[in-house]
């Protein structure tokens, strides 16, 4: 009777998309790191972590106001609790496991049990409660309970939750855990030199030296010896004592430079790749951002082209000889292969808006990185080059939305040059965005000056430009030379020739929004 | 007349090239120093197609290039290329030379070397990119203008004695009405450099004035009848 009652509750569950929805909104905001919103969630944590423990350390001399013992108590630990399960909610999904198996023992016609689901569902989330972050979430919720004095100390487990929400102490752990092996091979040797020299020191000298009592005190003394520590308040004065103190010293100079040179390995191995991961975060944070595959000639060249580049943008490349050449021409470059699925799925896909230039020389390169992208995302734009027109349609087949043939594009070129050598000099100008032949395009946005006035009404003469046609929305019709009475709409585009500075009084004076 | 045109070099841009001026209407002969290549002219349909050591003064002479005829340098060798169109400019100082270049640096060799003018496929390309992010409409629409394919075009065409243009300032004339609109023009009087409307100079227009102007091609053959004007070529 529960059972039935549980499937279809587990049923309902899955096919609703609202549950859905909330779900992975929660999700989104604990654990995507590309979520916009997420950071906002992460300074409120940080905020209640650093100040709970402010308090702690406030406390420690003061009488705490009533106020602040009650925002400790209950707000921040309340909010931990709530995001404490939040966590254990989105960790995984119950009613798929009680629907997959439900269908399954439908399907082959055995009895169903609720307790098989059940018990699974029960170790994933287990799971969930084990795992050493989520342990740190819980302990640091403890403090709350307030009978037990002892559990005040926990607010420091406070500061461990900062590992989930800052990102470099984060991979100081993760480079750290890559020498796992190393690092304990290290602690074994430690335990087992200061439990043996331990041993010795309280065999020697426990009848001799009247600061060593108990074998705690023998292990204690190891332990600052071999650290080099050396506090001094216990010291050996037996002569026996005095020859493990000098062996200890010895192994413990060596061991801290074993430590330390380990550690430093680790990290200068990994500094490369944690300098490019901080790179593709960086990228990550802006709305609209260009990933440029490959630093030949083209891409050179493109990246001379502007003074400042409006959007954000990235290099890849395969070779790790020409990154270095990027690096060192001042462009951000990281050394990736584009055409690898989990190179683009780096990028914050889901919700920035990417364009992808594919411009190595090979175009068996160039269109593997364009399906690779537009396998992940057909939202990403891609613009390719290609070697000659008899690639164009494999090209387009792979979903790439612009193509490049710089052999076309010169020939054209070339051509006007030879046909109308006057117009060559107009043309060239007007592409290469000369001064004097700005061509540019103003968008309506909502709320513009525009909006609602005819052609005549705006005075282009008067900036000193000639309008040459209006596109009615982003992919709409193309009026050339509009009728006067034309009226200006939303999301029109308009496309004008100029100077630079007209073009940009003429935006300045009726472009921007009222907002 | 049909213009002569003397491609030098038949590879990759070469043959592009060669269609397109093929279409065009031009008196055309492929010169070649590659055996393979040169085979390959003449197994696409090209006629005049000539194999010959270019570094060989002797031999680019005979081939009688007159100053109206058109020079493009597009051989696969850059270093050849270049060496050619020094040549070249040496043995005809006053014809015109194109020449495509694969590089900054090839583009000032070339410059250098006596190319009227030369063409960065690099810099062409990085800027065909720029305009494709910032400026998608009119990227569109110049690149109708140079593919025959669109019904707007571009088109210069100069003003007659008989014109009824002749005299009168630019600001008085409305061009939009007639469905064209004036991009610019080449004053005989003041310079031979092309003006842009847009640099704010009224202008006096006079017989033997070049004008451009922009639109669609019915707009701009009607346009061109009603004014008097000539199509210049």
């Amino acid at each position: 009777m529960l059972s039935e009652l549980i499937v279809k509750i587990a049923f309902w569950l899955h096919g609703s998309s609202a549950y859905k929805r909330v779900k992975g909104f929660f999700f989104d905001l604990l654990s995507n790191p590309d979520y916009p919103y997420k950071k906002y969630l992460d300074s409120l944590m940080i905020f209640l972590i650093l100040t709970s423990v402010g308090i702690l350390v406030y406390e420690v001399r003061n009488p705490v106001p009533e106020w602040m013992d009650f925002y400790d108590i209950y707000i921040v630990s309340l909010i931990f609790l709530i995001e404490y399960l939040l966590r254990f909610w989105v960790y995984s999904d119950v009613h798929k496991l009680i629907v997959k198996e439900y269908e399954q023992s439908r399907f082959l016609h055995k009895p169903f049990s609720i307790y098989v689901p059940m018990k699974r569902a029960l170790q994933e989330k287990l799971q969930y409660i084990t795992s050493p972050s989520a342990i740190i979430d819980l302990l640091a919720i403890l403090p709350a309970y307030r009978p037990l004095r002892i559990l005040r100390i926990f607010v420091l487990f406070r500061v461990f939750k900062l590992l989930r929400y800052t990102k470099s102490i984060n991979q100081f752990v993760e480079v750290l855990a890559t020498k796992r092996f190393e690092l304990f091979t290290l602690l074994f040797l430690l335990v087992f030199i200061v439990l043996t020299a331990g041993i010795a020191i309280y065999v020697f000298e426990e009848s001799e030296n009247p600061s060593i009592t108990t074998l705690f005190d023998a292990f204690y003394w190891a332990l600052v010896t071999i650290s080099t520590v050396g506090y001094g308040d216990i010291s050996p004065v037996t002569h026996e004592g005095k020859a493990i103190s000098m062996i200890i010293i010895v192994t413990g100079i060596a061991m801290i430079s074993f430590v330390t040179s380990v550690i430093v390995s680790a990290f200068s191995e990994k500094l490369d790749e944690l300098k490019e991961n901080r790179m593709v975060e960086d990228i990550n944070k802006n709305e609209a951002f260009i990933i440029i595959c490959g630093y030949g000639q083209m891409t050179k060249m493109f990246l001379r082209q502007e003074v400042k580049m409006e959007e954000d943008y990235i290099i890849l490349d395969k070779d790790p000889e020409r990154v270095k050449q990027a690096v060192k021409d001042g462009y951000k470059a990281i050394n990736e292969d584009a055409s690898r699925h989990d190179v683009i799925a780096k990028f914050n896909i889901d919700y920035a808006n990417i364009t992808i230039l594919c411009l190595t020389n090979s175009d068996v390169e160039n269109i593997y990185i364009a399906l690779n992208a537009k396998s992940l995302s057909k939202d990403i734009r891609v613009i390719a080059r290609a070697t000659d027109e008899r690639m164009q349609k494999k090209f387009y087949l792979a979903g790439v939305d612009h193509i490049l043939l710089p052999n076309e594009v010169s020939n054209m070129m070339m051509l006007t040059a030879i046909k109308q050598p006057v117009m060559y000099n107009g043309i060239h100008a007007i592409l290469t965005g000369q001064n004097v032949a700005h061509m540019d395009e103003v968008h309506v946005f909502a709320h513009a000056k525009l909006i609602g006035k005819t052609l005549e009404e705006i005075d282009f003469k008067a900036f000193k430009i000639l309008l040459i046609g209006i596109q009615r929305g982003i992919d709409g019709e193309f009026l050339f030379n509009p009728d006067k009475e034309m009226v200006v709409e939303e999301n029109d585009i308009l496309l004008m020739m100029g100077l630079k500075i007209s073009i940009a009084y003429f935006k300045e004076k009726y472009a921007r929004s009222y907002l | 007349m049909k213009k002569q045109a003397f491609l030098f070099g038949y590879g990759l841009k070469g043959r592009s090239l060669a269609k397109g001026l093929k279409e065009e209407q031009f008196r055309l002969k492929i010169i070649e120093a590659d055996v393979l290549l040169q085979q390959k002219a003449i197994d696409e349909g090209y006629l005049d197609v000539k194999l010959m050591d270019v570094t060989q003064d002797s031999a680019l002479e005979r081939l009688e290039i007159d100053e109206e005829s058109y020079i493009i340098c597009v051989m696969e060798d850059e270093h050849l290329n270049v060496f050619l169109t020094l040549s070249l400019r040496s043995l005809f100082p006053n014809t015109t030379i194109v020449a495509i270049s694969d590089s900054i640096y090839t583009t000032q060799k070339l410059n250098m070397a006596g190319a009227t003018k030369v063409i960065d496929l690099y810099q062409v390309s990085a800027n065909r990119i720029h305009n494709i992010l910032r400026r998608p409409v009119a990227t569109k629409l110049l690149d109708s203008f140079v593919s025959d394919a669109c019904e707007i075009s571009f088109r210069e065409m100069t003003i007659t004695e008989a014109s009824p243009l002749d005299g009168k300032m630019i600001e008085d004339i409305d061009f939009a009405k007639e469905g064209v609109l004036l991009l610019g023009m080449i004053d005989v009087e003041l310079s031979h450099k092309f003006i842009f409307i847009t640099s704010g100079i009224n202008h006096k227009l006079d017989a033997g004035d070049t004008i451009v102007c922009m639109g669609y091609n019915q707009d701009l053959d009607y346009f061109e009848k009603k004014m008097k004007l000539e199509y210049t070529l």
